[in-house]
């Protein structure tokens, strides 16, 4: 460093203007949540949800267990009964254990019929862990955290 | 430090950790002190052990590819690439041209972000709390085009094994081309407040000299090694997904100090703009994924792949016994073979010094533990 | 995400990789393995393709300077040398290792060593190998050497040769139980110091952890 330098503290005030410089109210970055909304990127991988025909309101899914086959950590059982009539297999239950899913995506992946998907929720919180177990109902409706006012 | 009696008055031992914010999680050093100066150190690490190692061995290789991000999760996309790699060498299968010019622009802003936490965490370290603030926020853009890309921000299992699972958004040449132009005058903007600052530079200079024989001794790898003036980046000697079609230079350091390796850090993420500039302008089109089986089962053998990860080499050794899950998977951790030089680093420095070396390592505990 | 090149029916796609891996792969591995390092003439040849029962590891033999180096210093020693994969290999005995490793370092510049683990065959009567892998910056070329050691052998430790063995052979005797010779400062490192067994050992389950170890220092039952 040379003298000058030394007693004109340049080299401090060159990082001084570089700090003043991003004073600019309009260049702030922080998001104010909850209140305000964070945008979800459209493929997020968040909440897990069960997708049932729009008009019919019957499920997708067929039983075909690839999901629950795919999970690395075997958190998906899926409960299905053979239809004596048609002899196609119907779903009864469906659990998703959210507490131990880490959000890869190789269930929807593996979904051949695209009804297992992961979905823009993030809102995972629950005061309990059984509450982290989500049955067919929850996956079919989806999470409801509780709303607040600001 | 196999001698556990401090009888010697003269001696102080004191814990650094594990609870200490300057350790980046949970490494506890044991300082072995004369006044103020270091005398020896002992590393206990493992509080973050999962034992990855043992998960791969119990899932198939496609289930394992999560859990790779979960090692260093500040570039989970540089694991994953290299054990994507590891397996296609295993299968003897190629990521089409498509996806490994995705997974280079991928993997280079991963190296970025990686840079700026280290930037941002090492500065605070040092004293300096505005780079933080800067460095987060760039890299929120970065982790803002890997939700986009693959739906996750940071353990982003953005590979597959074979090529990708996701194309490309629409806007995504759009979006990384402007996250370039606006990056480059922000690392000026760095420079700026720290380069020249009388505070960093004697902090930093001269201090936790790691000599290019001494980094060789003792395997570093990675900026720590290029700072000593070894020009040795995997990119360039070994080349992997198509790194040698891309016109970048390797920066280097002279002193083998920690004002060196902030150097060449700095340098390092000017040369990823400009990979990420070149590989951009030219995405081919085709498929994204390979033609491997649905159930991967590779053949009986045995192969090590290793990426220059932005903390150093970041290794996988698999053994193949011909079944859907490795028989045995290992990984070489960067940032846990580069602690182990932390010894000679720290041996004679004074103290306060000894929190500017653990962060010019850059190291990551979930690496160091898996 | 529909436009992601999905295969359309997964159950369907099954069917040729099945094919293409021929052997069902039955838990043979270790068989395998041991037919390959058992004490035999020392270039094997390629192995036979009609070879259906034990698959082993298709590597071609690796010639050149290095191994004939290596054969004139340890003869015997060296049980072989092979390619698989592009990634060249030395297969030796326990106590040719560390001789080939200052050997490789001093006559070659393989300076720095990469990687340094083990793999356990618990069928072997030598069940554990271990595997280093040393690099040469001047030749830009890996070579990985193994060698089996039984349960109760020790070996001598690589720590003289590249002190980046010092954690890497702790981490190998805290995760297999292999004791070094001549190693400083042999303790576990990932695991806490009283821990008793060794996790990745092959007769150790994914779950298993040591109880006592989790009451005393935990103060519960279980971990899980």
């Amino acid at each position: 460093m040379k003298l000058w330098d030394k007693f004109l503290f340049t080299d401090l005030i060159q990082g001084l203007l570089t700090t003043f410089r991003q004073q600019n109210p309009k260049d702030v970055v922080t998001e104010q949540y909850p209140a305000q909304r964070p945008a979800i990127a459209e493929r997020y991988r968040g909440a897990p949800r069960l997708n049932v025909d729009a008009e019919t309101n019957e499920t997708l899914c067929i039983g075909c267990n690839l999901c629950a086959l795919a999970c690395p950590e075997n958190l998906i059982v899926v409960g299905t009964v053979r239809n004596a009539e048609t002899k196609k297999k119907e779903l009864t239950t469906f659990t998703y254990d959210t507490s131990r899913c880490m959000f890869c995506g190789l269930c929807e992946d593996a979904c051949p019929v695209d009804a297992l998907e992961l979905t823009q929720d993030f809102e995972l919180a629950s005061y309990t862990r059984e509450g982290a177990v989500w049955d067919r109902q929850t996956l079919e409706e989806g999470p409801k955290p509780t709303k607040y006012d600001f | 430090m196999a001698e556990a009696t401090f009888l010697d008055s003269n001696e102080l031992v004191i814990n650094m950790g594990p609870q200490h914010p300057s350790t980046h999680g949970v490494l506890r050093v044991i300082l072995k002190l004369d006044g103020e100066k270091v005398m020896g150190t002992d590393c206990v690490i493992g509080y973050l052990h999962r034992g990855v190692e043992k998960i791969g061995e119990n899932r198939t290789y496609t289930q394992f590819a999560p859990y790779v991000d979960r090692m260093d999760y500040i570039a989970a996309v540089s694991n994953g690439l290299g054990y994507c790699l590891a397996v296609e060498k295993l299968l003897n299968a190629e990521a089409p041209p498509r996806a490994q010019v995705t997974r280079v622009i991928l993997t280079e802003l991963n190296r970025i972000a990686s840079h700026l936490i280290w930037l941002g965490t090492h500065a605070l370290d040092i004293g300096a709390i505005t780079p933080l603030f800067y460095t987060l926020r760039e890299r929120e853009e970065i982790l803002n085009i890997f939700e986009e890309y693959c739906g996750a921000r940071l353990t982003t299992h953005a590979f597959r094994i074979g090529g990708l699972q996701y194309n490309l958004y629409d806007k995504f040449t759009e979006d990384v081309t402007s996250f370039c132009d606006r990056f480059s005058p922000r690392v000026d903007e760095y420079e700026a407040l720290l380069t020249n600052n009388r505070i960093w530079v004697s902090r930093l200079r001269d201090v936790g000299v790691l000599s290019a024989a001494d980094c060789k001794q003792y395997g570093v790898t990675g900026p720590v090694l290029r700072a000593a003036g070894v020009k040795w980046d995997i990119r360039k000697a070994l080349p992997y997904s198509g790194y040698e079609n891309y016109d970048f230079e390797v920066p280097v350091g002279t002193n083998a100090d920690t004002y060196d390796r902030y150097l060449v850090r700095m340098e390092e993420m000017r040369q990823s703009v400009r990979i990420i500039r070149q590989a951009v302008a030219n995405i081919p089109d085709g498929p994204i994924l390979g033609k491997v089986p649905k159930v991967l089962k590779p053949p009986v053998g045995e192969v090590y792949v290793s990426i220059e990860a932005p903390k150093g080499e970041l290794g996988y050794y698999i053994v193949s016994d011909g079944s859907t899950q490795p028989y045995r998977l290992r990984v070489r951790p960067p940032s846990f073979i580069n602690l182990q030089a932390l010894d000679k680093m720290v041996r004679g420095n004074l103290i306060a010094d000894c929190v500017a070396i653990i962060g010019t390592i850059d190291i990551v505990l979930g690496e160091v533990d898996r | 995400m529909d436009e992601n090149q999905k295969p359309p029916s997964a159950p369907a796609e099954d069917r040729p990789a099945a094919k293409e891996a021929a052997p069902p792969a039955p838990p043979v591995s270790a068989d395998a393995s041991a037919a390959e390092t058992a004490p035999k003439p020392a270039p094997k040849p390629a192995p036979k393709p009609a070879a259906k029962a034990p698959a082993v590891m298709e590597a071609t033999p690796w010639e050149g300077e290095i191994p004939a180096a290596a054969r004139e210093a340890f003869g015997e020693g060296i049980l072989r040398a092979a390619t698989y994969r592009e990634q060249d290999f030395f297969e030796t005995g326990p106590e040719t290792l560390v001789p080939l490793l200052t050997l490789l370092r001093d006559a070659f510049d393989y300076d720095y060593l990469v990687e340094e683990t083990a793999v356990d065959y618990p069928k072997d009567e030598k069940r554990f190998e271990l595997v280093y892998i040393v690099y040469s910056f001047s030749g830009n070329h890996r070579i990985r050497l193994k060698t089996r050691v039984a349960e109760n052998e020790e070996i001598a430790s690589a720590v003289p040769v590249y002190a980046a063995a010092n954690w890497m052979e702790r981490e190998i005797y805290d995760m297999f139980g292999v004791r070094f010779r001549g190693h400083p400062d042999l303790r576990r490192i990932l695991m806490p110091d009283e821990w008793q067994g060794h996790p990745l050992r092959k007769d150790y389950g994914i779950i298993q952890q040591d109880q006592r170890w989790v009451r005393e220092n935990l103060g519960i039952e279980s971990g899980q």
